[in-house]
């Protein structure tokens, strides 16, 4: 039963997740907290299954090179405007200039800013469980 | 190629700099592995340098301002002039001699200590960036530059006294060194702050033009003031110097003539329009530069080690140079300039001598060598030529640095002569008695013959010093231009030999006899040198600086050792000075209308509700004595506390909340069965030992209380809070947001976000280190 519920429910709660992170200009919620529901949904899977056969099926593995594309991805954001001789983190399109909508996403480098939040945030949430979960297997303790 | 030749007969400040400070690095990669290519390179670099140097100063000075931190107002703003091109030409031309006496002293000096000769080349570099460094700080016009060029001399010169890492005595050296002369930086940082922010200018031309004054602007040119003492190791901030003989030869006999100690004087110089306009701080010079005289020479006179001999006369004789500089006028600022330049080339000589007797007798104490004239005739001759120079005899250079501090000190009164005509005296005595017990009486154990390039070295110092002595009308310039410089108006003295009875021609002649007198009752004199040296080793400064070293050390330890002891420790040495800090900053703030009770109305009922569950649940947690009862206690708490941030209206701050109790609680009770049969973890259980009870309830009462005073302030105050998060929400469209919390997260405050996330990341590798599978079997 748990397995079979963690199993229906990980698509879902990734898509929850995701919903907070494009809806996070608009509405409640930002990278960061769409990244800790992202990674409470592998958490689930952890517990359900375990964590050698979850590496296996969901290649866990890269989880520590996603956080780590994110926090590039992010200082490439605050930084890339210094080449340009802007003070850090100066975001385009600038104020009042038009912007694309995708439905309720908009496409400005803030929101790639978030989007590098949400990625260490899960790379970071997976890593830190996939590594406390093998710790605990490593010496059985019953 | 035209361009080039114009650059180099006009040479710009950077065209002087560029080279000097690209020899270290071109040397280090070059001479990689390749020693002697390295000295090759290193010798060829200073002498370029040395070359531009020369060529700068006969183009006549030159200025160079590019912007550095515009929005400071903050330049890059060189300027050689007479003042730079002595000092860098001391940097330079000793720094060729060094380097050259190097590539033969130091592979000889590795292999007696049994390493590897690759290293040789480290040594180059280490001494081409030295002098890179002081070929920058004497162009530097910008105060900030200044600092960074000191700086940079005070880490080099760390390494270089550090050089012989086997011997034990060495990073002590090396760190007292850096801890003395870097520690005073700081002062000195303080002090071009503080006139940085009173003249809103750093640059030191535009500073002494500016014509500030008081009690302010005092203290900050004595915090630099004391900087420059330290680093020309004036007492009482003298004790490194000697330590620091410990270096290889060619280190000490740099540092001593050209870098280093030279450098403070120079910083002196640099600022003495400044220094000048308060009468406190040139007496301040002048006493600790008779000081430094009166003790060098003492503690000279009596040393038997041939180095440390030599370390205490550069003391002394930089008290000459203090003197003169807090003289200030027409003779103490030309005969600054001119008595480094003198000094420079004789101590220089000195020191390769002693370290060449060494290398050839392998022995350093004056007492155990003795005779060599005979053996060596050539290295007898330049350093008697040297010694004669420090002991100011005609002929010699050292002949006129002298008539110049007697003309300095015969201006203020008869008592400054009679202090002049002393500290001449001592001079002449050790100089006399140094040159006498290495190279006069009967021979002790054999000489081994020395390489070319080391007596070589010493031989074209010593007939600089006697050019210096026959034609000193180039040196004149030299000293006369620096002088200019260092007064900020043109100034000129005429050198030349008098054969008169002028107050000058007298005081030497007094000196000589003086000299002669002490020399005939050394005895008398190196036993009250011995006795001070004692009664300095119980009582001096260098005590005072091991004692309180020592102090920190301890206090340190102390905490350290508290702090790790267990997890409550580490917990109460970061709760109760947050606790104690803040309970002073409330005796110290008025604290009228800070802490009110707001009305509650009928619509806060669900509110207080919730808030008396949390703090039923927390104080419930404080008395558990189950783990896994306690984590569930407090993630109610958490939860209890996201519900009030949701019905305040802030949804964003509600989610994160769930979302990380969550997160937390599950994380622990993973932990919880983990080590459930595990022996406990040290401070993690709960012991039923009472010993600690109070400490704990201590801590968490402090703790607690100073949460609460300080949550309970900025509630009552939610004023000036409210203007900023309003300019935020008005500013949220224009960044093309609906939610202003986003908006502030990753546009107005985002710059906070990433210095945040970038600590996940570290977080990250750190987890990444400890936690994942040792690959060599290692089990932690």
């Amino acid at each position: 039963m748990t397995r079979f519920v963690a199993r229906i429910l990980f698509a879902p709660t990734l898509m929850v997740a995701l919903a907070t992170l494009v809806k996070g200009y608009a509405e409640t919620g930002d990278g960061f907290a769409a990244g800790v529901i992202a990674s409470l949904a592998f958490l689930m899977q952890f517990v359900a299954f375990g964590e050698r056969d979850v590496r296996k099926s969901l290649h866990t593995r890269y989880a520590p090179a996603v956080g780590f594309l994110g926090l590039a991805l992010a200082l490439l954001i605050t930084f890339w405007p210094m080449v340009r001789g802007d003070p850090p983190l100066t975001h385009l399109p600038p104020p009042d200039a038009s912007v694309i909508h995708l439905g309720s996403l908009e496409l400005i480098t803030a929101f790639a800013f978030d989007v590098g939040v949400f990625l260490l945030v899960v790379g970071f949430g997976v890593t830190s469980l996939s590594l406390f979960a093998r710790v605990e297997n490593r010496e059985p303790t019953i | 190629m035209a361009n080039v030749l114009s650059a180099l007969q006009d040479p710009s400040p950077l065209t002087v700099l560029l080279p000097a400070l690209l020899g270290a690095p071109l040397t280090a990669l070059a001479g990689w592995g390749r020693p002697r290519l390295g000295a090759a390179i290193a010798v060829l670099s200073a002498t370029l340098a040395l070359v531009l140097v020369l060529l700068a100063w006969t183009a006549g000075g030159s200025n160079l301002r590019l912007p550095w931190i515009p929005s400071w107002d903050l330049w890059f703003s060189l300027r050689f002039d007479g003042l730079s091109a002595i000092y860098g030409l001391l940097a330079t031309g000793i720094g060729v001699a060094v380097l050259v006496y190097s590539s033969r002293y130091i592979p000889l000096h590795l292999h007696h200590h049994h390493r590897d000769a690759r290293q040789a080349t480290t040594f180059y570099a280490l001494i081409l960036l030295f002098m890179g460094a002081m070929v920058g700080l004497v162009m530097a016009d910008d105060l900030i530059l200044l600092f960074i060029f000191w700086d940079l001399t005070a880490v080099v010169s760390y390494f270089l006294i550090g050089f012989d890492r086997d011997d034990p005595a060495s990073r002590p050296a090396a760190m007292m060194a850096l801890l003395v002369t870097g520690g005073t930086a700081i002062l000195m940082l303080a002090g071009i702050v503080v006139l940085w922010q009173m003249s809103g200018t750093a640059s030191i031309r535009e500073l002494a033009i500016d014509g500030q004054d008081g009690a302010a602007f005092s203290i900050a040119v004595a915090l630099i003031v004391v900087a420059a003492l330290a680093k020309s190791a004036q007492v009482p901030l003298h004790f490194w110097l000697p330590r620091a003989m410990v270096a290889p030869t060619p280190v000490s006999s740099y540092l001593h003539s050209a870098a280093m100690v030279a450098a403070g004087v120079f910083l002196i110089a640099r600022i003495s329009p400044l220094i000048q306009r308060t009468a406190w701080v040139s007496e301040l010079l002048i006493v600790v530069g008779l000081a430094s005289m009166a003790i060098g020479g003492l503690l000279a006179i009596g040393r038997d080690e041939m180095k440390r001999l030599l370390a205490y006369s550069t003391i002394a004789q930089y008290g000459y140079v203090v003197v003169m500089l807090g003289l200030g006028g027409r003779y103490g600022a030309i005969g600054a300039g001119f008595y480094v330049i003198a000094h420079g080339l004789a101590k220089c000589a000195l020191f390769l001598t002693a370290g060449a007797v060494t290398e050839a007798t392998g022995r350093k104490q004056l007492s155990e060598v003795g005779g060599l004239a005979r053996a060596m005739p050539g290295l007898a001759l330049a350093g008697g030529v040297a010694a004669g120079t420090l002991a100011a005899l005609p002929l010699t250079i050292g002949f006129f640095k002298d008539e110049l501090f007697f003309a300095a000190m015969f201006e203020r009164g008869p008592w400054f002569a009679a202090a002049a005509v002393l500290g001449a005296g001592i001079t002449f005595a050790y100089a006399g008695r140094f040159w006498a017990e290495v190279f006069l009486g009967p021979l002790k154990g054999l000489a081994k013959p020395l390489p070319r390039a080391m007596t070589g070295t010493i031989v074209v110092l010593s007939a600089l010093c006697l050019v210096g002595g026959v034609v000193v009308q180039p040196f004149n310039t030299l000293a006369n231009a620096a002088g200019s410089a260092t007064l900020l108006e043109p100034v000129a003295t005429t050198l030349a030999y008098h054969f008169d009875t002028r107050p000058a021609n007298v005081m030497a002649l007094g000196a000589y006899s003086l000299g002669l007198l002490l020399i005939l009752t050394l005895k008398v004199w190196t036993n009250l040198s011995a006795r001070y040296a004692a009664l300095g080793e119980q009582l001096g400064p260098e005590r005072l600086y091991r004692v309180s070293l020592e102090a920190a050390n301890r206090l340190s330890d102390r905490i350290h050792g508290f702090e790790v002891q267990d997890l409550r420790a580490r917990v109460a040495t970061i709760l109760v000075p947050v606790g104690i800090l803040v309970g002073a900053a409330l005796i110290a703030t008025p604290s009228d209308n800070a802490f009110v009770i707001g009305p509650v109305g009928r619509e806060d009922l669900l509110l207080l509700l919730v808030l008396v569950v949390t703090c039923a649940a927390a104080l419930r947690a404080a008395v558990i004595h189950s783990h896994l009862s306690l984590l569930l206690l407090l993630s109610a708490v958490g939860y209890a506390l996201a519900t009030v941030f949701a019905l305040a209206g802030a949804p964003d701050v509600a989610l994160v909340a769930v979302l990380m109790e969550t997160m937390i609680s599950l994380l622990f009770i993973g932990f919880l069965s983990a080590t459930r049969d595990r022996p406990q973890v040290e401070g993690f259980e709960f012991d039923h030992d009472r010993s600690h009870t109070f400490r704990d309830r201590f801590v968490g009462i402090v703790a607690g209380l100073a949460s609460l005073i300080v949550v309970w302030g900025v509630l009552s105050k939610p004023a000036a809070l409210e203007s900023a998060s309003l300019d935020q929400i008005a500013l949220t469209p224009a960044a093309h947001a609906k939610d202003v919390v986003t908006a502030i997260l990753s546009d107005f405050r985002g710059l906070d976000t990433m210095g945040e996330i970038t600590v996940i990341g570290i977080a990250m590798i750190g987890l990444l280190t400890l936690l994942a599978r040792p690959r060599h079997g290692r089990c932690r």
